[in-house]
């Protein structure tokens, strides 16, 4: 059973993917079919709408969200008018959704819900945190559609990712991209004691702040012109930038590349934890790619084990 | 008048509301669409509730903190509760809602059992529409349609769980669920309006509570009700806690008026006028919708109306200027004196964006026709030499200061007999440090 024991290890778990149809809801299934629910209090949601059965965008199958008997899930009112399963009501909150407020219920038999939980970062928090009334163990976040931002560790404590040819159908590039997001999660903490200065945007950057300062924190978004102004100041002295977590960071992995090589550093203030990667190697538009070249040159590339969730369900659970 | 209506008056009512520590975003919506009232009976009777919260809050301050915490737990579900009179089905979310509204009636009234102090609660029968939802007597807040409703609802379950694709077994379990949901209905129906009032007394009861702390921290007072208005140690709540981030005190003021008798404030520039006439307003609309007002002792009536003409009014929107805009108002508010209504006039400045002889005319002529209104209170600032025989209050304005020569002011109140404006304007104008080549120019002219 690959990854579950290091899920239990942490209060909250975002399953993020890269892109629509990489298996993250196979993920999500996976992870709760094998979770110990009867010593083992679970919650889960998912930000925005999730588990439709037909995928909106792509109309493919989509597998939709199992919950086992015990567990707690956060969901819109509609979807819980329209769910089947026995289910008890512990808390309807005043987090409202465009599908009406969102619910925290207790299954009371194992089967399937559609998740449409609070649709910002913000309003997920103040959900997770209404459940500290019901002695949960784990939440676990289905994070919607190419949005890493609930992976953020100010939400979040550990992730999941997920990645597949629909993210790029090419083993080569699907691996490259794939591998500099998993760079930016692995960034270092700050280890300093504070920075020299602190700047929020790109116009408040002038290029003698840059070269007077070594350590500079980045309150916002880290951009690609941002960083380049950095860049050019390598030579003439060290340069860290601190941003607050990997999701706030927004450059192309080349030029990422070149200001690690040029000896330029980033830190994070805060570190989420990546657990696992999960791969889909089936595409929405027919391609598949081959299962276990993918797997071993992921695993590879990154140094953590990747799994295909779908291929080797029986395989994992020997 | 709703205080959503006036909630954003120049008089700084806002600043007031946001300080209370309101628990639940319905009771602040509770008193947003609460009415102004404005008879004595019934501001004597909050007045008389918040005195026995503010005893309470003095002498078991954690029972208020109890109470406090459980109020946050208050939910609006007002829609809910029509649904229920009206007769709609209602589903497992409203079961909960009402269920939960219930349990905290519940937790309140056993929270109130252990007090001393009478009449701050009166009792709900909530026991009925507790075991109409908590069927197995668990006082858990939580729903769903429990097995113990009925006998088939039990049997039908236990059949799917054995043979979970039994599209008959579903059918008929659907039906039971639905059966029982409308059993329910039908049962808490004759409790709708029990429910409502209690919705309404826990709103109410969390608005009380934060009059009653704002009315301890603050330092404010509970006026009493009488046939005139008077106050000692007024102040204005938001310039006082501007002034104390500067480290400054707000000089407090003493004030009375009577409808009938118009006043008339005049003083020096930045003597403190305005302040002073936003202050009459704010404890005006406190003392009508039951809160605590800023003064040290206050002795307040009742009006239908208040009128509040301040500052520039511009109203681009209806293509009026400052000047038009401000006499609109006025016209407005004369009518509603002649017509006998209890009215409460404060007029900043009237007629000041005009020049000063038809100015001080319209003013001079303003208080003489105002002066046949009985249930008029009208107070106005102005720096027109006014001909009226309208009570003067005047700004002390500026004093030396004790053991040296330098200036200060004094904004401190005064009736005075004469109605003489002050000279002052150019004294002001040196102590903020205006180029002396333009004051000594100006002297030049008013000695010639």
């Amino acid at each position: 059973m690959p990854f579950i024991d290091e899920i239990l290890k942490y209060r909250s778990v975002s399953i993020v993917g890269l892109e629509k149809n990489t298996g993250k809801t196979e993920s999500l299934n996976y992870i709760i079919s094998k979770l110990p629910t009867d010593y083992f209090s679970v919650a889960v949601t998912s930000i925005g709408l999730d588990g439709e059965s037909l995928d909106q965008v792509t109309s493919t199958a989509k597998p939709e969200i199992t919950i086992r008997e015990g567990m707690f899930f956060g969901t819109s009112e509609k979807h819980y008018r329209e769910r089947t399963i026995l289910s008890e009501l512990y808390d309807v909150s005043d987090v409202t959704t465009a599908l009406g407020r969102v619910v925290t219920a207790k299954a009371l038999q194992e089967g399937k819900v559609l998740l449409s939980g609070p649709s910002s970062g913000s309003a997920l928090k103040r959900w997770m945190s209404s459940l500290n009334n019901f002695g949960i163990d784990l939440i676990l976040v289905d994070g919607a559609l190419s949005r890493l931002s609930t992976a953020s560790p100010a939400i979040s404590e550990a992730m999941v990712l997920s990645t597949g040819a629909a993210f790029s159908a090419n083993i080569k590039d699907l691996v490259a991209r794939t591998s500099f997001v998993v760079d930016l999660i692995n960034l270092p903490l700050f280890t300093g004691k504070e920075t020299e200065i602190e700047i929020s945007s790109f116009s408040d950057l002038s290029t003698d702040l840059i070269r007077n300062h070594s350590v500079i924190g980045v309150e916002g978004a880290l951009t690609n012109r941002l960083l380049q102004a950095v860049k050019k100041e390598l030579p003439r002295g060290e340069k860290e930038l601190v941003v607050n977590d990997f999701t706030r960071i927004f450059v192309t992995s080349d030029l990422y590349r070149s200001f690690i090589r040029r000896g330029g550093r980033i830190s994070v203030r805060m570190k989420s934890k990546l657990i696992a990667i999960c791969v889909n190697p089936v595409a929405p538009n027919g391609i598949v790619l081959d299962s276990d070249l993918l797997c071993d040159t992921l695993s590879a590339a990154i140094g953590l084990p990747v799994y295909d969730i779908v291929k080797n369900r029986e395989k994992y659970d020997i | 008048m709703t205080f959503k209506e006036i909630i954003d008056s120049p008089c700084g009512i806002r600043y007031c509301f946001d300080l209370l520590e309101l628990q639940s975003g319905y009771a602040r919506k509770y008193l947003l669409d609460s009415e102004m009232m404005t008879t004595a009976e019934e501001i004597e009777e909050a007045y008389a509730s918040l005195e026995r919260f503010t005893l309470l809050l003095e002498r078991e301050p954690s029972l208020v903190q109890n109470l406090q915490f459980r109020l946050q737990g208050l939910r609006n579900i007002s829609n809910t509760l029509v649904s229920l009179e009206e007769g709609s089905a209602l589903e497992d979310i409203e079961f909960f809602e009402i269920k939960h509204l219930a349990l905290l009636g519940d937790d309140v009234q056993q929270l109130f059992s252990k007090t001393e102090i009478t009449d701050v609660w009166s009792n709900f029968d909530l026991d009925n529409i507790i075991r109409i939802l908590d069927p197995d007597g668990l006082k858990i807040g939580t729903f769903y349609v429990y097995d113990s409703y009925s006998m088939e609802l039990r049997k039908l379950r236990r059949e799917l769980e054995s043979d979970p694709d039994n599209e008959e077994v579903k059918d008929k379990l659907y039906n039971e669920e639905e059966r029982i949901k409308r059993v329910l209905c039908n049962l808490l129906r004759p409790y709708s309006t029990e429910l409502k009032k209690l919705l309404h007394s826990l709103a109410e009861l969390d608005i009380l509570i934060s009059k009653a702390i704002q009315h301890k921290k603050e330092s404010f007072t509970i006026p009493a009700l009488g046939n005139s208005s008077s106050f000692e140690g007024l102040f204005h709540p938001e310039v006082k806690s501007i002034l104390a981030q500067k480290g400054k005190l707000f000089q407090t003021l003493s004030f009375c008026y009577k409808s009938g008798e118009p006043g008339i404030i005049i003083g020096a520039n930045m003597g403190g006028k305005t302040v002073a006439l936003k202050s009459l307003c704010l404890c005006q609309y406190l003392f009508q919708f039951g809160f605590a007002v800023p003064a040290l002792k206050a002795e307040m009536v009742p009006v239908e109306n208040i009128v509040f003409c301040f500052g520039d009014e511009q109203d681009y929107q209806k293509g009026l200027s400052s000047f038009a805009a401000e006499m609109v108002r006025i016209d407005r508010m004369i009518t509603l004196a002649e017509s006998g209504a209890k009215t409460l006039a404060i007029i900043d400045e009237p007629a000041r964006t005009t020049n000063p002889t038809e100015g001080s005319a319209l003013v001079s002529s303003l208080l003489k026709i105002l002066e046949e209104c009985p249930n008029l209170s009208l107070i106005l600032t102005t720096h027109y030499n006014v001909d009226s025989s309208a009570r003067c209050w005047r700004v002390k304005g500026l004093v030396e200061e004790e053991g040296s020569d330098r200036l200060r002011m004094d904004y401190s109140l005064t009736e005075s007999a004469d109605n003489e404006v002050p000279h002052e304007a150019l004294n002001i104008a040196r102590k903020l440090g205006v180029s002396p080549k333009w004051l000594d120019a100006a002297a030049k002219i008013l000695d010639t």
